[in-house]
C-alpha cells in the first residue's frame, strides 16, 4: 500500500521520504531546516504541535534548532519558509494526504509557507478515498482538505507551473512506529 | 452583431491555435485519466444522483438549509440577484470591510457582482492566476476553466507591467510574481468570498476543489467567509460526492485529482481569538424553474467541468468570447438562456452544428445538443422566425413546387457550372462558395434516373429513401445504391412522393415544417411493401428511425399517422448497416482488385446518433481496400446541414482543419456514408485543388461488385 501511495504522490510531484521511526524522522527533518534555512535568521520553521512531538523535548529542539516557531499566528506563518503539521490519513490510489483542522493553526502551516512538510503516521494510509471518509465523522469536523501535491497552476499559455498561492514543496514524511 | 464578433475571433491566430492545441491534448489526456475506470458507470450515477436533486429541490434546500444552519453557517436562499448583492455589501458595511479576495465564483459574475462592490468603494481582487490576469486586463474569461487561454505570456507581461509593476514575459517568473502581490491581498482581506463546487444537503458540506490553493487562504485568512453557491451544486447524500470527485478533475483538466479539495463544515475560532464568520447564500436565479421544467430539468445534471467546450468543434475556433456570456459553450448556451432568459441565447443558440460530439464526454449526461435545440423550438415558437427563413422552409413543404424550384436551378446554374462544381455565386451569396466549391443541382434528379433503371423482380424488396442531397445533387449515390443491392436479389423500391426529411427545418426549430415533412413521408412510404426501409444519408436515417413519430407527437397528429410512423421506424436501416450484414452473409461479394488505400470521415449522424462506425470499414475493407485512420475522423466536417449557410466562416474553417488531418494520411481517397459530408469536403478538394476522391462508400463498393 505505501509503495502505491508513493508511486502516485510523486506522480504528482509530491517528495515521499519513509522513516521505521519518530527519532529517524526528527533527524531527517533538523537536517532538512539546516539545509533549507539560514541559522542565523529569525523563524523561519513554524510546526504545529501534535501527537508526534509528544515525548520530544521541544526545548532541546529549540536550542538546537532555533528557526523553528512552535506559537503560529498569522505573522509567524506568513513569514516562515518552512510549514511543518501532523496529517490524518493518506489515499494510496491518487498518492493523497488528508488534512482535518479543528484548529486554524494546523492549517496555516500547510497553506501559507512555501514548503510543507507533512507527518504522515504509516498506518493511516488506506487504499481509497472512500475507505479513508468511512473512519472520518465528517458531520464533526470544522474543516479538512485532501491535499494532492504542491499547488499547481496551468493558466498562462497552459504551462504548468508548480507553486502559485500554496506551497511549491510537499513533502510526506511516512513514519512507522509511533 | 455576433458574426463580426465570429470573424473577429476566427482572424485572432493565437486564441484558436492555444484553444486547438489545447483540446487536441486533452482528448487523449482525458482518456488517459479515465484508464481503469468505469466512465459509463461514474456518468450514469452523476446522472442519477444529480436528476434527484432536479426533482427534489425544495426539499434539499430545506435539508441544506438546516443542516448548514445546525453547523453554525448563516445561511440566506434567494432567487434575486439583487438581494444577494445587498446581503453582501450590508455585511461588508456592517464589520466596515475594505478589501475582498475571490476565488472563483461564476454564480458571483452572474450577477456582476464586482462591479457593485467597486461602486461602493470596496476592493475586489481576483486571487485564481488566469482569472486575476483577466481582472487586470479588464477582459472576459474565453473559457471556463482555462479563463486566459487567449493570452501568450507577453500579453500577461504586458498586463502586469501596466497594471502592477514591471515583469519580463517568464512564467515561472510571473507565476512567483502573483503569488507576491495577491499573498499582501490575502492578509490585508476582511472577507473572502468563494463558490463551490459540491454542497451536501445531508451534512451542510461545501467542497471546493482548486489547483493553485487560492481558496484555501481565501477561506482562512480573512475573518469572514461567503460562499455563493448555486443550488444546482447540491446533492442529498454524502456519499453522492464520490463519484463526483472521480469525475470533474479528470473531465475538467484530465487530473486523477486536483491539489486541492476543501471540506468546509462550520466555523472555528480565527487566529485573533474571535469567532470567525460564515455565510452561505444559496443562489437560485431562475434555476429551481429550471429543475421543473420537464425537458430542462437535467441541466443540474452539470458539474461544470467544461468538457463540452473542450470536445466542441467550434468552441475551439472561437473561444468564449464570441458568446459574450458568463457562461460559454453548450452548456453556457443552456445556462445563459435560463439565467439571462431565453432571448439572450438568440444569437449563441444557433452556433450549435449538432454534431454530438459533447454527449460523449458529459460527465452528467446530458443532452447539450437536445436541449439547445428546445431553445430553437421554443425561440422559433415565442418569436417567430423571420419571414424569409419561414418561407424557405414553408416552400420545403410543398413538394411540388420544391421539386420544381429544384429542377428550374439546374437550369439556372449553367452560367455558373463547370465540371459538375458551383464555384462562384454572385454578391450576397459568394460567402457559400468562397473555401468550398458547391455541388451542381443534376440535370435529371435520381427519381427521375431510377425510372430507367432496369431491375430483376425480386421477392426481397427494400424501399430507398433517397433525401434531398441524393436525389438532386449526387443521383449516382442512389444508382450505386440499386447496383449493390439488386446483386444481393434485392429489389429496391423509390416512391415518388417522397420529400425532403425536414432536417433543415427541424434543425432550426421549426417544428411545425418539420411535423409536415414527417406526414408526407409516412403517407408516401407507407403503402409500400417491403422489408426495409433504406437511406444513404444518415441525416435521413436518424429522421425516418427517431425523429418522425417524436415529431408527430409533438405536434399533436392523428393517433394512426403517429402508429404508422412508429410501424415504419422499425424497418428503418441505415444502407451502411444492410450492406455490411448482406457482405457478412456473403450476398454481396467483390471481384479481386489492385489493393487501394483509404481514409475514412464518420459522419456526425452515423456515429454518434446510430452507433455505426465499424460497418462502413469492414465493409470497404472486404471489397479489397486498405484502411489508414485519419487523426480525429469522427470530428465534424464543418457541413451541419444549413449550419454552412448560416455561419460559413466557421464552417469553412472546420473543413480546413478536416482536410489537413486527410492530407496527412497521403492517402488518395476519402471515403464516408453522408452526402453532406461528401459535399462539403469534395468542395473544399476542389477550392484547395488537390487531388483526391471524395466518395460516398456506396460508389467505391458498386465499382468493385463482382459481375454475375
Amino acid at each position: 500500500m505505501f509503495e502505491l501511495f508513493k508511486q502516485k504522490a510523486e506522480a504528482i510531484n509530491a517528495e515521499v521520504h519513509y522513516f521505521n521511526s519518530k527519532s529517524e524522522a526528527i533527524d531527517f527533518i533538523k537536517d532538512f531546516i539546516a539545509k533549507n534555512t539560514q541559522v542565523t535568521s529569525t523563524k523561519e520553521v513554524v510546526w504545529h504541535d501534535s501527537p508526534f512531538l509528544d515525548g520530544v523535548d521541544k526545548d532541546s529542539l529549540l536550542k538546537e534548532i532555533p528557526q523553528i516557531e512552535f506559537n503560529i499566528d498569522q505573522n509567524s506563518a506568513s513569514s516562515a519558509k518552512i510549514g511543518i503539521n501532523e496529517v490524518d490519513y493518506g489515499i494510496a490510489e491518487t498518492g493523497s494526504i488528508v488534512e482535518i483542522s479543528d484548529s486554524i493553526f494546523k492549517r496555516l502551516c500547510s497553506i501559507l509557507p512555501e514548503i510543507h512538510i507533512a507527518i504522515l503516521p504509516l498506518n493511516r494510509i488506506e487504499q481509497t478515498l472512500e475507505e479513508v471518509m468511512k473512519k472520518i465523522p465528517i458531520s464533526k469536523i470544522p474543516y479538512m482538505t485532501i491535499i494532492s501535491g504542491p499547488s499547481r497552476t496551468a493558466d498562462i499559455e497552459r504551462v504548468l507551473t508548480i507553486g502559485v498561492h500554496g506551497p511549491e514543496r510537499l513533502l510526506i514524511l511516512a513514519v512507522n512506529n509511533f | 452583431m455576433i458574426k463580426e464578433e465570429i470573424k473577429k475571433a476566427l482572424q485572432n491566430a493565437n486564441l484558436a491555435g492555444a484553444l486547438t492545441r489545447f483540446s487536441e491534448a486533452y482528448a487523449v489526456s482525458r482518456r488517459k485519466a479515465y484508464e481503469g475506470l468505469d466512465f459509463e458507470e461514474i456518468r450514469d450515477k452523476i446522472a442519477t444522483l444529480k436528476a434527484y436533486v432536479a426533482e427534489n429541490l425544495n426539499e434539499i434546500i430545506d435539508t441544506f438549509i438546516k443542516s448548514a444552519k445546525k453547523n453554525g453557517a448563516k445561511v440566506f436562499y434567494t432567487n434575486k440577484p439583487d438581494e444577494i448583492r445587498k446581503y453582501i455589501i450590508e455585511l461588508a458595511k456592517k464589520n466596515n470591510v475594505k478589501s475582498i479576495v475571490k476565488s472563483k465564483s461564476m454564480a458571483t459574475e452572474e450577477i456582476h457582482l464586482n462591479k457593485y462592490l467597486k461602486e461602493e468603494g470596496i476592493e475586489v481582487n481576483e486571487t485564481d492566476l488566469g482569472e486575476w490576469i483577466i481582472q487586470l486586463a479588464g477582459q472576459r474569461p474565453s473559457h471556463m476553466v482555462l479563463p486566459a487561454i487567449h493570452l501568450t505570456r507577453y500579453d500577461v507581461s504586458e498586463v502586469f507591467t501596466k497594471k502592477v509593476e514591471p515583469i519580463e514575459p517568464d512564467i515561472s517568473k510571473m507565476v512567483k510574481f502573483a503569488r507576491k502581490h495577491l499573498r499582501r491581498k490575502f492578509l490585508a482581506a476582511e472577507m473572502g468570498i468563494t463558490g463551490a463546487n459540491i454542497a451536501v444537503a445531508e451534512t451542510g458540506t461545501l467542497l471546493i476543489f482548486t489547483n493553485e490553493g487560492n481558496a484555501r487562504l481565501t477561506m482562512a485568512l480573512p475573518k469572514i467567509h461567503v460562499a455563493v453557491v448555486g443550488v444546482e451544486k447540491l446533492v442529498a447524500k454524502f456519499e453522492d460526492i464520490f463519484p463526483i470527485i472521480r469525475a470533474l478533475p479528470r473531465s475538467a483538466t484530465a487530473q486523477l485529482i486536483t491539489s486541492y479539495i476543501s471540506f468546509v463544515n462550520k466555523p472555528y475560532t480565527h487566529f485573533d481569538g474571535s469567532q470567525k464568520e460564515f455565510h452561505i447564500i444559496l443562489f437560485d436565479n431562475n434555476r429551481s424553474a429550471m429543475a421543473k421544467d420537464p425537458i430542462f430539468k437535467q441541466t443540474f445534471q452539470c458539474i461544470r467541468c467544461a468538457s463540452c467546450l473542450n470536445v466542441c468543434p467550434v468552441f475551439r475556433l472561437i473561444g468564449g468570447h464570441v458568446f459574450g456570456k458568463v457562461y460559454t459553450g453548450g452548456i453556457g448556451t443552456i445556462l445563459t438562456a435560463w439565467t439571462e432568459g431565453l432571448k439572450a441565447s438568440k444569437d449563441i443558440q444557433g452556433l450549435c452544428i449538432q454534431c454530438g460530439n459533447c454527449l460523449k464526454v458529459c460527465p452528467g449526461k446530458i443532452d447539450i445538443p437536445g436541449l439547445i435545440l428546445e431553445i430553437r423550438k421554443r425561440l422559433s415558437k415565442e418569436e417567430g422566425l423571420n419571414f424569409k427563413t419561414k418561407a424557405i422552409y414553408s416552400i420545403v413543404n410543398n413538394r411540388k413546387l420544391f421539386h420544381s424550384i429544384l429542377k428550374a436551378v439546374s437550369k439556372l446554374q449553367k452560367p455558373f457550372e463547370r465540371e459538375g462544381f458551383i464555384r462562384h455565386l454572385p454578391l450576397f451569396l459568394s460567402d457559400l462558395t468562397e473555401d468550398r466549391s458547391l455541388p451542381a443541382i443534376s440535370d435529371i434528379p435520381f427519381r427521375d434516373r431510377f425510372k430507367e433503371i432496369k431491375q430483376q423482380k425480386f421477392d426481397k424488396k427494400v424501399i430507398f429513401f433517397a433525401g434531398c442531397l441524393i436525389d438532386f445533387a449526387y443521383p449516382e449515390i442512389g444508382e450505386a445504391l440499386v447496383k449493390i443491392l439488386n446483386s444481393a436479389g434485392i429489389e429496391v423500391l423509390f416512391p415518388e412522393e417522397q420529400t425532403c426529411c425536414g432536417a433543415p427545418a427541424r434543425y432550426s426549430g421549426v417544428m411545425d415544417v418539420a411535423a409536415n415533412n414527417a406526414k408526407q413521408n409516412i403517407e408516401a412510404l407507407f403503402p409500400y411493401e417491403a422489408d426495409y426501409v433504406i437511406s444513404a444519408c444518415p441525416t435521413c436515417t436518424v429522421a425516418l428511425k427517431k425523429q418522425f413519430t417524436k415529431d408527430l407527437q409533438e405536434q399533436n397528429f392523428n393517433e394512426e399517422l403517429i402508429k404508422k410512423a412508429e410501424a415504419l421506424s422499425k424497418k428503418v436501416k441505415d444502407a451502411s448497416e444492410l450492406i455490411n450484414e448482406l457482405i457478412k452473409e456473403e450476398k454481396i461479394k467483390f471481384k479481386s482488385t489492385s489493393p487501394q488505400s483509404f481514409t475514412y470521415h464518420d459522419p456526425c449522424h452515423l456515429i454518434r446518433s446510430l452507433g455505426i462506425y465499424i460497418q462502413p470499414r469492414e465493409s470497404l475493407i472486404s471489397a479489397g481496400l486498405q484502411l489508414t485512420e485519419m487523426f480525429e475522423s469522427d470530428t465534424c466536417c464543418g457541413m451541419g446541414g444549413s449550419y454552412s449557410l448560416k455561419f460559413p466562416e466557421i464552417s469553412k474553417t472546420i473543413l480546413k482543419r478536416k482536410l489537413e488531418n486527410i492530407k496527412k494520411t497521403e492517402v488518395k481517397l476519402v471515403c464516408t456514408d453522408c452526402p453532406g459530408c461528401v459535399m462539403q469536403i469534395r468542395g473544399g478538394v476542389d477550392k484547395e485543388g488537390l487531388s483526391l476522391q471524395v466518395k460516398h462508400s456506396l460508389e467505391i463498393l458498386a465499382e468493385r461488385l463482382k459481375e454475375g
